[in-house]
């Protein structure tokens, strides 16, 4: 048994701190956000240069040949650096998509592009009316002459404006909410009857919604075989939770260690109020929930890496765990931090208005419960 | 025991209902001209303008039973916005501890909506422990003047409020609690700087308010130099009950209701979903039995006098609820409550989600922190005596 990071997994985390330390303090992340693209670009070359766009792609692929793990770790020093640049959208989720089912040429066009930071990609799945079910898709592709016709609206798409193009789910049988029947494409931002209108969200990120009006589908655009894409889908979006999961682990230890640092200089009453035991109790439940959270990322992240059966089982109950814990520590930081912990001075409301959107996001706390006990 | 209404209530529920109705704001009209008539109207109703003022100064001098209802039906109806801090702050410290000239000279402007006010308690080292606050009032040799120095913070409203009523310290003598010293004093003069603090819903509320040496005449302090803080303490628990809402969150609880019906999930809503249905049963609840409390707590005090620490149960529960209805209506919002601006994604009321629980986070916080509530309770309910933190 062996929890250690690996030497090449302590090089990738080492880094990632350095460079957080050295850009990403709260007034340059604020800068960062107001401006568009919402991130920066040279931030984006410098994070193609180092390899980390090239992470959870194989060697043949043009990546490093890393897995979940490896992501893990990346994405808890975003979390601890509240990181903007659009890795989970483009490398996890497009990116994810695309080396799952993709053909050698789709895999040229757009992975090498990926890779190298010169290309976007985003995943389009979520609809008005889905919820959080992967497969409740009700965009149907009409067939044509030459493939297929797209008309209806995508939601929440990470990362839409900036995106080079779009995989995309739509369906091309079966009921709304059926697996089966569920097709994907990569889409290019720039077809005929597309459009994408972004949007910020709460945590300073960038949001679109893709409203499709007859857009062709080519037999050359489908990723992987027609009515299946589900198996692709999901395990996407598992990558895409369980990302986020590192990420907001690396959010809550920063919200813990920030209240125990700010109790220990705060006086009220005469007292640090780090003496007063009624706070004591709360830092180290809010401790004892980082804890338990870390020890199920780990625990979910390497079920699913080696592809254990009870990888779908581990993701729900990691998604269901983050969201509780992260309304836990979130909410007692900002109370224990007082008036101080609802302004935008303080870098403890950046982090806690990150985990409410990553709470919403692949489904909430509930939900996850939900599927976990069905 | 007896919780039916008479049939005077029930006759006084019809007018309020039939006042109400009759003057609604109505599509079209200019919001402030509204606004001024509807308390002009609800003056001459006899003193509904003022509901809790107390008969001898121009209030309705209603009963437990008619407050009850007026909070009710308003809260379900709306009525025009109002500031808080004159009408059910000051003024009720005015009426016990103000001269005659104060009362004559600051009430009626509070009345006619015509000042607002600001209130100058916490300070960047003094919030759930407001009594050791540091903002100096020095009298000035020939005994006419006060001068300020010091900074208060989270003042709500202070950017734009006519005047202020604030706490300052004249002596560093004693306890804490003693030295703490009332005074009223305009916004607008020299030596007066407000900052505004952005706070996580991104709106602009609470400000930082800086002194230097502005010039308070003695006239303009309230009651005793040094009793302050007895002044204050009575108005914290006003304050406190103001905080618990209920009123308001039993008409926003039917609001998250609607809400969640209109989300679709499956062949039902949101509302049909077991885990969901059963947060909102438990939030309802919790909220019935909060009503009460606050009927309990409503007909053991007498109009006029201040709520005892019963309030600072309201506060905890009242503030508990709000949040929890924010909760559940950023819930309900699903992954559209993330969005900010620019989009028409998702249910309308989804958009303001986000904002709206964080907003909801200062509740437990301001007006005295829960843990201090709970302090509070522990010493003068409970009776506890407590040296150890």
């Amino acid at each position: 048994m062996n929890f250690e990071l690996t030497e090449e997994q302590q090089l990738v985390s080492d880094s990632i701190e350095r460079f957080v330390k050295e850009n990403y303090d709260l007034e340059s992340r604020v800068k960062i956000a107001m401006q568009a693209p919402g991130f920066s670009p040279d931030y984006w070359k410098t994070m193609s240069e180092l390899g980390w766009l090239g992470l959870p792609f194989s060697e043949d692929q043009g990546g490093f040949g890393g897995n979940q793990l490896d992501t893990m770790v990346l994405m808890e020093q975003f979390g601890r650096g509240l990181v903007l640049e659009p890795y989970l959208a483009s490398v996890i989720l497009g990116g994810g998509a695309v080396k799952r089912s993709a053909t050698d040429a789709q895999r040229k066009a757009w992975l090498e592009g990926v890779i190298d930071g010169s290309k976007q990609l985003a995943l389009a799945y979520a609809e008005p009316e889905s919820g959080y079910e992967p497969e409740n898709v009700a965009m149907a592709g009409t067939m044509t002459d030459s493939g297929y016709s797209l008309t209806g609206t995508k939601c929440m798409v990470l990362h839409g404006k900036t995106a080079d193009a779009f995989v995309v789910s739509f369906r091309t049988s079966g009921g709304v909410v059926d697996k089966a029947g569920i097709s994907l494409a990569i889409i290019p931002a720039d077809r005929d009857g597309l459009s994408v209108q972004g949007f910020p969200t709460v945590d300073g990120l960038q949001s679109s919604e893709l409203t499709f009006d007859k857009v062709a589908v080519s037999a050359d655009d489908l990723l992987g075989d027609v009515d299946a894409g589900f198996e692709t889908l999901n395990a996407t979006i598992n990558d895409g939770i369980l990302a986020v999961a590192a990420e907001a682990l690396g959010a809550m230890e920063i919200l813990y260690k920030d209240t125990v640092a700010y109790t220990q200089d705060r006086e009220q009453f005469g007292h640090p109020l780090a003496e007063f035991q009624v706070l004591q109790h709360r830092m180290v439940e809010m401790f004892m929930e980082y804890e338990q959270c870390k020890s199920l990322l780990i625990r979910a992240t390497m079920e699913v890496a080696s592809g254990g059966k009870d990888a779908q089982r581990n993701v729900h109950a990691l998604k269901h765990l983050i969201g509780k814990a992260s309304s836990f520590v979130g909410e007692n930081a900002v109370q224990t931090h007082g008036g101080m912990g609802v302004t935008e001075e303080l870098r403890l409301g950046h982090y806690f208005k990150r985990l409410l959107v990553i709470e919403a996001q692949f489904g909430n706390t509930d939900y996850h419960l939900d599927q976990f006990a069905a | 025991m007896d919780i039916e209404l008479s049939k005077e209530d029930l006759a006084f529920e019809a007018e309020v209902r039939e006042f109400l109705a009759e003057n609604a704001y109505k599509n079209g009209e200019d919001p402030n001209k509204w606004r001024m008539d509807w308390f002009e109207k609800a003056r001459a109703k006899g003193g509904w303008d003022v509901p809790k003022w107390p008969a001898k100064f121009g209030g309705p001098g209603w009963t437990p039973s008619q407050h009850f209802v007026w909070q009710k039906e308003t809260a379900r109806a709306g009525t025009p916005w109002d500031m808080p801090f004159g009408l059910s702050m000051l003024a009720p410290v005015l009426m016990a501890h103000g001269s005659k000239e104060q009362q004559e000279r600051f009430m009626p402007d509070i009345r006619a909506r015509k000042v607002n006010w600001c209130q100058g308690y916490s300070e960047p080292g003094a919030g759930s422990d407001l009594a050791s606050l540091k903002t100096k009032a020095e009298l000035t040799a020939d005994g006419k003047h006060y001068i300020v120095n010091g900074t208060k913070i989270w003042t709500t409203m202070a950017h734009i409020a006519d005047w202020i009523f604030c706490l300052t310290r004249t002596s560093s003598d004693g306890i804490k609690q003693e030295g703490i010293t009332f005074l009223l004093f305009p916004m607008k003069q020299e030596g007066i700087e407000v900052k505004p603090i952005i706070t996580l819903g991104g709106s602009h509320t609470v400000n930082t308010v800086f002194f230097t040496d502005v010039k308070v005449p003695v006239e303009n302090r309230v009651g005793v130099e040094g009793k302050g803080w007895t002044y204050a303490k009575g108005l914290l628990e006003h304050e406190r009950t103001g905080i618990a809402g209920i009123s308001n969150s039993i008409v926003a609880l039917e609001g998250l209701k609607e809400k969640a019906s209109s989300v679709k999930r499956g062949n039902g809503s949101l509302m049909d979903v077991p885990s969901f249905r059963a947060k909102v049963a438990a939030l309802e609840i919790d909220l019935m039995a909060v009503e009460y409390t606050e009927l309990r707590s409503l007909a053991t005090a007498s109009a006029g006098t201040a709520p005892g620490p019963e309030s600072s149960i309201l506060k905890l529960k009242g503030t508990d609820i709000q949040q929890r209805i924010q909760k559940l209506t950023m819930e309900a919002g699903g992954q559209f409550s993330a969005a900010w601006g620019g989009t028409n994604a998702g249910p309308d009321f989804a958009r303001a989600g986000m904002g709206g629980y964080m907003s909801s986070r200062v509740y437990t916080i301001y007006g005295g922190a829960s843990e201090v509530q709970k302090d509070i309770v522990t010493k003068k309910v409970l009776g506890i005596k407590s040296s150890k933190k």
